[in-house]
């Protein structure tokens, strides 16, 4: 609740209001791409291994071979390219009030999370991430599951200067509005 | 009691008793089954034990509840501005609540506890788990007291406690009272679907416990399938809807009764104290501030009748809500008129919400709906009627289907809008319940905005409102307008540094 007295209302022209649709966007880094992979590669191996020993041990199962062999080419192939497109969509930016999020692998959707409403913030660091120097940030806000950003693949140091950042930022600006509630 | 909580203290002795019925009914509800399958099938010499199970259980509950008596201490630390809870019997659970963190506190008093005179006490916050805190024996001052105590921390600060009169909630005259004649209608019209809900989970105990018994009986099940299945005509098929919907809907009006009966909002300091309940008298007391979420509804029926069901949404955090937790963290005002629905609106938000520029969805919002509810079902229903001639007599109420969907489809799009003004956003949605959710800008906590490729080329997107009581969806509308709306909003959320709590 603002003061009355040195109430100033401009008006706010809606055409100069700062546009989140036209950041340039950073991505993550190239590595993560390589991480994506070796997860996906993981995956598929022990998919495979559970796929090739029903059709070696079952009998009959064999018979499918025909379909199951040529439908698992093509859901790695289709994974990959997916994850791929959806690599090279991902995009993340720090605004001074806010920070942005862009993602999808079909529909493309952008989170903007404000600063004043972070709650927390997580750094997380797998193991593939650990190698490659990578880590991930989450932020987190009171809107639920859906209401928090997840940004993979971010360089790790500058995860941390990302994360420094917006907790200074975080004190800052819950230092000076601990007495203005009415 | 003293009025000052500053110093650890128990509950009423008499919470012993209410801890103890509270702990048998729970094992009693249990194992009631159990109990009556052994009373059915032991012989009438071992009808000694059971009786000593029953006393065992008893002991037992009584025991538990005079140690949790014994372990159960509360205060309020004046200088941390906390409220600290002691408990459990054999391991020592502390919990303490940060009290502008508390969203309500409710005093409830139920069968049991209205005849000891005494009344429980429940502390919410926007933690993961519905309610904190939950003091069972409290009487009356000290109940109110606390309850001022924990809502009125800066009037904590300011005044001496004593110059808290316990006689300040009755003093105040309640500005909205829903009369009985009120309820009645709004039994009539309104919540059937958590009445279905409540009837469908009764008969799936009721079936299932019943199958139990018919085991434990060693009834032939076929037998009485046989009875069933030979019952069925259509005749009786249509009394047995009809004595199923006159059922629902006295489920409906006794349900109502029982949650609103003498319901009254009265304002009080700086918060709004609900008070309602015909067996069970529930009290709420919430600052108009917590208020995430503002929603009114009203059906065809209910406008014909000039009345409208409210409820207020507070925050709520973490996935492992229920349902019936989430309702405690909404409150339900139902069969207010539209004069004292602006008096609350004015109340919650300062202001009467005025609706701003509206904005339409584009009509591809009929496309998905179109195709995945009315046309793949028909499409695989004709399949199946033209190759099943058993089914091929039934071919009209596909057509009946597809019309009265299609009407349902075109109403929920032309009530999907969402207007927005300087200080609000009102989200219209519904199709025979029509809905208006208000949310204030600086409630918002992050916002999402999605398109599909396919709609680049016609700049139609999608925008999501995320708040900390739930999501404000709208979509298929003009893109170029949501970028714009959107950076309006955050503009607002992030040049002032107002509390959303």
């Amino acid at each position: 609740m603002s003061s009355d007295t040195s109430f100033t209302n401009e008006t706010v022209d809606l055409d100069h209001l700062p546009k989140y649709e036209e950041i340039s966007l950073k991505q993550p880094h190239s590595s993560y791409w390589k991480i994506i992979c070796i997860n996906l590669v993981i995956f598929f191996v022990l998919l495979g291994i559970g796929a090739g020993s029903l059709l070696l041990f079952v009998d009959e199962i064999r018979p499918n071979a025909v379909w199951i062999v040529p439908l698992y080419f093509i859901l790695a192939v289709i994974f990959f390219l997916l994850f791929r497109l959806s690599f090279k969509k991902r995009g993340y930016a720090v605004r001074t009030h806010d920070v942005i999020y862009k993602s999808g692998i079909i529909a493309e959707s952008t989170t903007i999370v404000p600063l004043n409403r972070i709650q927390h913030i997580e750094l997380n660091e797998g193991i593939f991430s650990r190698i490659f120097k990578l880590g991930s940030l989450q932020l987190f806000t009171a809107g639920g599951q859906s209401g928090h950003i997840n940004i993979s693949g971010i360089a790790i140091e500058e995860a941390k200067n990302i994360r420094d950042l917006l907790l200074k930022k975080l004190d800052l600006l819950e230092n000076p509005t601990t007495e203005t509630e009415a | 009691m003293d009025n000052d909580f500053s110093k650890p203290q128990r509950e009423s002795a008499f919470g012993i008793i209410i801890m103890g019925a509270h702990t048998m009914l729970k094992i009693g509800k249990a194992s009631f089954f159990l109990f009556v399958i052994a009373f059915v099938k032991t012989p009438g010499t071992s009808f000694a034990y059971l009786i000593s199970g029953i006393s065992a259980i008893i002991v037992f509950s009584f025991i538990f509840a005079y140690l949790w008596y014994l372990k159960f201490t509360f205060f309020l630390d004046k200088e941390k501005q906390e409220f600290v809870v002691n408990k459990g019997i054999f391991n020592r659970d502390q919990v303490i609540i940060q009290l502008d963190k508390i969203q309500q506190v409710n005093i409830n008093q139920n069968i049991l506890q209205k005849i000891i005179g005494v009344y429980g006490l429940k502390i919410d916050t926007a933690g993961a788990h519905g309610e904190e805190v939950s003091i069972k024996a409290i009487d009356e001052t000290a109940a109110y007291n606390l309850q001022a105590h924990l809502l009125n921390r800066k009037a904590v600060d300011r005044l001496q406690p004593e110059a808290i009169h316990e006689n300040d909630l009755t003093e105040e005259t309640p500005f909205l009272r829903i009369s009985g004649f009120t309820l009645f209608k709004v039994g009539l019209t309104s919540n059937y679907g958590q009445s279905l809900a409540l009837l469908a989970a009764f008969f799936y105990t009721v079936i299932y416990e019943g199958r139990q018994l018919l085991d434990a009986f060693k009834i032939n099940r076929d037998e009485i399938q046989n009875t069933v299945t030979g019952m069925l005509t259509i005749v009786t098929v249509f009394i047995l809807i009809a004595c199923l919907l006159i059922v629902l809907l006295i489920i409906n009006l006794v349900r109502t009764f029982y949650k609103y009966f003498e319901l009254q909002i009265s304002q009080h300091k700086d918060a709004l104290l609900l008070s309602s309940g015909l067996i069970a008298k529930k009290n709420t007391l919430i600052s108009p501030n917590k208020v995430q979420i503002t929603k009114y509804s009203q059906n065809y029926f209910q406008k014909k009748m000039n009345m409208l069901n409210m409820s207020l949404r507070q925050a709520h955090f973490g996935q492992s809500k229920k349902g019936h937790e989430m309702q405690g963290n909404t409150l339900e005002i139902p069969g207010c008129n539209p004069i004292e629905r602006d008096e609350l609106l004015k109340m919650i938000l300062a202001k009467a919400p005025l609706k701003g520029k509206t904005f339409v969805p584009d009509w591809r919002f009929l496309n998905l709906p179109i195709f995945f509810k009315l046309i793949l079902p028909v499409a695989i229903f004709l399949i199946l009627a033209f190759n099943i001639p058993e089914v091929k007599p039934f071919i009209g109420i596909a057509i009946a289907y597809f019309v009265a969907g299609a009407l349902m489809i075109y109403i929920s799009y032309r009530r999907h809008r969402i207007s927005v003004s300087e200080d609000f956003i009102i989200k219209t949605s519904g199709i025979w319940d029509i809905s208006n959710e208000i949310v204030v800008p600086n409630k918002i906590q992050a916002i999402t905005t999605f398109q599909y490729p396919w709609h680049k080329g016609v700049d139609v997107g999608h925008l999501t409102l995320h708040t900390a009581a739930g999501q404000i969806h709208f979509k298929y509308g003009n893109y170029t307008e949501i970028k714009q709306l959107v950076n309006y909003w955050l503009y607002q959320v992030e040049h002032k540094n107002e509390n959303w709590m």
